[in-house]
């Protein structure tokens, strides 16, 4: 039971990362119409950020603040220059340049920092709560504090904000939003810049329960991220939360079973076909209907 | 006349140069052997170190009079542990003339020299990669233990702990850590309790959960690389745990590059074949850091020395059994008669890994002792 437990809560914390990074990947899908297959990279980057930080300062909280800025102007910058030119090209273009600046950041970023894992335990947060016989990690509960604060700012921003507001308005009809005065251009800039900014905290996150920093850090996390984004249904940002939550809890129940942990990600990816089988739009994605 | 003089000696003079040349060619004939490791790129540590230390013992041999007065000779070929460049590098070395070789420092190149080598029977000894298949049947032969082999001598050693339950974390995707693990279940003893915990490279971003599982275990055995051992002793290490002691294979080697030892409360062990400070490696030692520095001193280097001693007295032992050695020798002849002396029981003492004797099983896998290295000391906490 105890066992139990302590997969359900880190499945939560993991499910809380997994979800950050979804947010970015669906607000990006739900507006630009584009998927960021580099999001994960900016992970990455996020994290040499914090990590080149604390080389000079050795304190958690600068380190964040100057990955998090570096990652807004690396997102935009790859929006502006990568993503930009290719408005209004063929979907598969765009997908195929996303891959491109993913594996760039990939190898800029082994030919700065090396081959060989990088920790940054600075970051780390020891210790846990003991609540009777259950061990509650310090930085889980972290975790999901800040992934908890996150999406209730999130969802004030999109629904109460006038640039929130703008964002729904481009995902829904960019044609539209462009001749009711909203600067579409400016808007999907600002939609990567959050992106990007989140991703940075999740590379914080991460780094924090898990110190071990290489090129490849955001690859996976981003594709199972991609994943849970699929699962809520792309393009919702409670979807993408919910979605996220839920893949963190299968994984860590999964990992926890001897038998199963190494089917891990055979299990994740059947969970996702199950659902697409149901739901086809995912869980909390709208159906469009299409017009013939 | 005197012009049919002086063309008469320039052609004498000709002759003797090179009747003098071919006869001094003839006389100082060597054995050539070739290699092909990461002497560049992220590896390069392992490939310097197997270099050096093969020259070094070549040298020595040299100076002692080569095989018979055979001399030996080195060609190290750079493959940046990238098997693509292998295929270039052993045509470079079939041309130079290799008739034998220590193949390829690490794991995929070696295999693929073996792909290579099997049809033109050429005999390779790798100083390191570990892997059963460069082993299994044909020409190829190690002086590091198979990986199968690990997971046995870790299990015999474990067995002789009397621990009555103990923790075990493996990669299961990858054949070396499920390998050394499953020979390890088998060879273990019943009556130990196993908690098992385990990651794939897709899973590998934070062991939250594995640790969880294992943290009422005092003793881990972690047939695993140094990277993610690192990152599951430092999420470890954050908690509060049971766990005394991490106990891994050769994969182990390099934990110190990435990760500040102290800050791990626990101990810190390996299963290894070389150890720097034993009685048979001080001398090795001693004559590596003095040619060249620390560095690249590792039981790579140790190994590939090993090899170069072991193949030279191989090669003794069948021309005093009456065999013919020569620097003429084809490569194909030398791999049957290396192969013959090797899975015929031949012993090669003075080694400078093990404790000092290694021979081959009739199958031609390595058997030597396994040591234990401790890394660090267990910490008061």
């Amino acid at each position: 039971m105890i066992n139990f437990l302590t997969a359900l809560i880190n499945g939560l914390s993991s499910g809380g990362t997994y979800a950050i990074i979804a947010i970015g990947y669906t607000m990006v899908y739900g507006i630009a119409k584009m998927l960021n297959f580099a999001h994960g990279d900016i992970i990455m980057v996020g994290g040499y950020a914090m990590f080149s930080t604390l080389m000079l300062m050795g304190h958690p909280i600068p380190a964040l603040a100057v990955a998090v800025v570096f990652c807004v102007i690396l997102g935009v910058c790859v929006e502006r220059f990568a993503y930009r030119p290719l408005r209004g090209a063929s979907p598969l273009a765009v997908l195929i340049t996303a891959i491109g600046v993913s594996m760039l950041l990939q190898s800029v970023a082994q030919v700065v920092f090396g081959t060989a894992p990088k920790m940054p335990t600075q970051l780390q947060i020891a210790g846990a709560v003991n609540i009777g016989k259950l061990a509650i990690n310090k930085s889980t509960i972290l975790t999901l504090s800040v992934t908890v604060v996150l999406m209730v700012v999130l969802t004030l921003f999109v629904k109460r904000s006038k640039i929130g507001r703008a964002m729904v308005a481009v995902s829904e009809d960019r044609g539209a939003a462009q001749l009711m005065g909203i600067n579409t251009n400016a808007i999907i800039a600002i939609t990567f810049g959050i992106g990007s900014a989140l991703a940075a905290v999740a590379a914080y996150l991460m780094l924090m329960k898990a110190p071990s920093l290489t090129n490849t850090l955001g690859a996976m996390p981003g594709i199972k991220a991609f994943t849970a984004a699929v699962i809520g249904g792309i393009g919702s940002i409670p979807g993408a939360m919910l979605g996220g939550i839920l893949l963190g809890i299968i994984e860590c129940l999964a990992l926890s079973v001897p038998v199963l942990a190494p089917f891990t990600e055979a299990i994740e990816f059947a969970v996702l076909i199950v659902i697409l089988l149901v739901k086809p739009a995912g869980l909390l994605g709208k159906a469009r209907r299409e017009k013939v | 006349m005197k012009k049919f003089f002086a063309l008469f000696l320039a052609v004498l003079m000709i002759a003797t140069c090179a009747a003098t040349l071919s006869a001094c060619k003839k006389d100082s004939g060597t054995i050539k052997i070739g290699l092909s490791g990461p002497l560049t790129g992220a590896a390069a540590v392992y490939g310097k170190g197997v270099a050096n230390a093969a020259q070094l013992a070549v040298d020595e041999i040299n100076e002692a009079g080569g095989i018979n007065g055979i001399k030996l000779e080195l060609k190290a070929m750079d493959d940046a542990n990238d098997k693509t460049k292998v295929q270039a590098n052993y045509a470079a070395l079939v041309d130079w003339g290799m008739q034998v070789s220590l193949g390829c420092v690490t794991t995929q190149p070696a295999l693929e020299f073996k792909t290579l080598s099997k049809d033109d029977n050429v005999f390779f000894m790798t100083p390191s990669a570990s892997a059963d298949a460069v082993r299994a049947e044909a020409n190829g032969y190690q002086m590091c233990f198979a990986d199968k082999k690990q997971g046995v001598a870790a299990a015999n050693y474990v067995n002789g702990l009397n621990l009555t339950k103990i923790g075990v974390f493996y990669q299961s995707d990858i054949d070396y850590s499920a390998g050394i693990y499953q020979e390890f279940r088998n060879n273990l003893n019943t009556g130990i309790e196993v908690e098992v915990a385990s990651f794939t490279e897709q899973t590998k971003a934070s062991f939250e959960s594995q640790v969880a599982t294992l943290s009422d275990c005092t003793f881990i055995f972690m047939p695993i690389y140094y990277a993610e051992a690192s990152l599951f002793m430092t999420q470890a290490a954050a908690v509060t745990t049971d766990i005394e002691t991490y106990y891994g294979c050769d994969g182990l080697d390099g934990l110190d590059t990435v990760l500040d030892l102290t800050t791990i409360p626990q101990a810190i062990t390996m299963l290894t074949h070389f150890k720097a400070d034993a009685e048979n490696a001080k001398s090795f030692v001693q004559k590596y850091t003095a040619k060249y520095g620390t560095d690249t001193l590792n039981q790579f280097g140790a190994s590939a020395y090993d090899c170069v001693y072991a193949i030279v007295g191989a090669l003794k032992a069948a021309i005093e059994a009456g065999k013919e050695v020569t620097a003429e020798t084809s490569a194909s002849d030398m791999c049957d008669i290396l192969k013959e002396q090797l899975n015929g029981g031949y012993t090669y003492t003075g080694a400078v890994t093990g404790s000092g004797t290694v021979q081959w099983t009739t199958e031609g896998f390595v058997n030597k002792d396994a040591l234990v290295h401790v890394l660090k000391e267990a910490t008061a906490q």
